[in-house]
């Protein structure tokens, strides 16, 4: 294990807690499971009737009791809101810790918030109302309505209730750079702590737009895959013949603590979560550039952040859409930065298996890599069998890969040209 | 008194009415929603919720029910000013507030109660009259 290299007396950031909900599984411990076993939380989309969408198949998050929720807060929280106060619960009762009036002020919270601000059935019961032949009625606007609905349809409504359920009385704010939310979330909130502005954090992200509007949406910019007649092989990264993302749905949320902070109370650590690099692509609406600018430059950024060189990386979990253009870009920038490495280390993206979870997926992913690197296993990719001649990389295949991971990356990149790169390590001597 | 009586025949009348939506709306079980109940120290009422309620009991109930109701009923023709000063009610103020509310206990009513915390005195009966006073003549939900 190699000495301390981070430079003089900056603060590290470890990840001491971990919450996951997603389409593999309701809490952390069955979401690593159903990876590591290889099976797919892609199917056939169940919770509306799709059957008159071109895309029908989808990444639900199956069985989610609602009173998981504080009953008192249910009736402000949305479908995406509770994704997320039943995560971070669960980060927070992992790390064995949470704000105490005395320390409250020194705790920030920061996420990925979902894209969709409004959910489906208060936006029906609008359009029913105010709109019921389509046409806007100004009579109808006016009158009182739901405040309670209006209110848990804010973007903010998230990170409200999050700071509010768990008494944070420091920093909050959230990030609305699409599928980067979630990793840019999880590195701002590791640069507070390292500012000393927040002693701890409770970072991570939430989405849930499969609904109607949601999987219309995608449907219409044509970046789903439309396999409706296989959906376990639907998401298929890196193959030849992927040809589009399977959207998903749920929560991931890290409880983050500086390192002296979390050794003081005899915290356990997955990892050290060691540095973020960001970048914008500023080129098109959706498509990214084929030279892999955006990504190179956040993946440098990251390393140079973590004081880490390209060859000590052991393990990527890639954006990996399965988007004929995404992954193929994004394998060109992880040859140009890591060179001679990208020939030797593991990479697998593990929207294989759980679909995209838009702004929870940097987040969630990144704790996919806290655990591979408690573990020591790389998960798989799945379906990939006829790799893309254009995506050279050594992708983990078949069953995941047992080997030391001391050093890993999570790429999370969004439309709109936001590139994410965090950099995780194995956790330093105490 | 300022306004009108409300008998307890009426009041039951719309009883259940008035706790179902009160139930509903602040994810209660409709037997913690007793006549006494204070929507914000028993139920967990927040403002929002109030707004909310009100727009729901002004649907059931077919009836118009404005912003601020009851302190509008209890100040009736006094001024502003001999109504509450600094936010403070006056005795004047208080002793009004007292006749419009007689569900809540008297102890509730001490000399100094601020005009922004007279919401916390509001009981589910306090509701029902609200409906009451609002409906047509005649007693009774449709």
């Amino acid at each position: 294990m190699s000495g301390d290299r981070s430079p003089p007396a900056r603060r590290r950031v470890l990840i001491t807690g971990i919450g996951l909900v997603t389409p593999l599984g309701l809490d952390a411990p069955a979401t690593w499971g159903a990876l590591l076993a290889g099976t797919s939380g892609i199917d056939v989309v169940r919770s509306f009737d799709a059957s008159g969408f071109p895309v029908r198949i989808g990444a639900e998050v199956k069985g989610f009791d609602d009173t998981r929720v504080e009953r008192g807060l249910r009736r402000y929280a949305t479908r995406q809101h509770r994704f997320a106060l039943a995560a971070a619960a669960e980060a927070l009762r992992d790390a064995g810790v949470a704000p105490t009036p005395e320390t409250a002020a020194h705790w920030a919270c920061i996420v990925g918030a979902g894209m969709m601000g409004v959910e489906f059935a208060d936006l029906a019961a609008f359009q029913r109302r105010a709109a019921p032949e389509g046409v806007l009625r100004p009579d109808r606007v006016a009158e009182p309505a739901s405040a309670v609905a209006f209110a848990r349809n804010q973007p903010t409504a998230g990170l409200a209730l999050l700071v509010r359920r768990f008494g944070i009385q420091g920093r909050a704010a959230a990030m609305h750079t699409a599928c980067a939310s979630g990793g840019q979330a999880l590195g701002a909130a590791m640069r507070l702590i390292r500012h000393g502005t927040a002693d701890c954090a409770l970072a991570g992200g939430f989405d849930a737009m499969l609904n109607p509007i949601g999987l219309a949406g995608f449907c219409l910019l044509g970046a789903l895959s439309a396999d409706n007649h296989d959906p376990p092989r639907a998401s298929r990264p890196f193959d030849r013949s992927r040809n589009g993302f399977v959207l998903g749905e749920g929560a991931g949320f890290l409880v983050l603590e500086a390192a002296d902070v979390a050794r003081r109370r005899g915290a356990r650590a997955y990892a050290e979560l060691a540095g973020d690099g960001n970048a914008l692509s500023s080129y098109r609406i959706t498509d990214s550039h084929p030279s892999g600018r955006g990504p190179i430059e956040a993946m440098r950024h990251a390393l140079a952040d973590a004081n880490e060189p390209p060859e000590a990386v052991d393990y990527l979990n890639a954006h990996g859409t399965s988007t004929p253009m995404n992954d193929r870009s994004e394998c060109a920038a992880v040859r140009a930065v890591l060179g001679a490495q990208a020939a030797r280390l593991a990479v697998s993206s593990t929207k294989s298996l759980m679909g995209h979870l838009i702004a929870a997926a940097g987040a969630v992913e990144a704790a996919i890599c806290a655990l591979a690197i408690r573990d020591g296993v790389a998960p798989a990719s799945a379906n990939l069998r006829q790799p893309d001649p254009d995506c050279h990389l050594p992708f983990v295949t078949g069953a995941p890969q047992r080997r030391p991971i001391r050093v890993a990356l999570s790429n999370a990149f969004g439309f709109g040209g936001s590139n994410n790169c965090l950099v995780l390590r194995a956790a330093p001597a105490a | 008194m300022a306004v009108r009586p409300v008998t307890q025949t009426e009041i039951d009348a719309v009883f259940g009415g008035v706790a179902d939506i009160i139930a509903d709306a602040l994810a209660r079980e409709p037997a913690e929603v007793r006549p006494q109940s204070r929507l914000i120290a028993d139920l967990g009422a927040e403002s929002i919720d109030f707004l909310d309620i009100v727009f729901r009991l002004e649907q059931a109930f077919r009836v118009r029910i404005a912003r601020g109701q009851i302190l509008e009923d209890a100040r009736g023709e006094l001024s502003e000013d001999e109504f509450h000063r600094d936010g403070v009610l006056t005795a004047a103020g208080l002793a009004r507030l007292r006749e419009v509310l007689d569900e809540v206990p008297a102890e509730a009513f001490a000399p100094g109660l601020r005009i922004d915390d007279v919401p916390l005195l509001f009981t589910v009966e306090t509701f029902c009259k609200v409906v009451v006073r609002a409906a047509p003549a005649r007693a009774g939900a449709p």
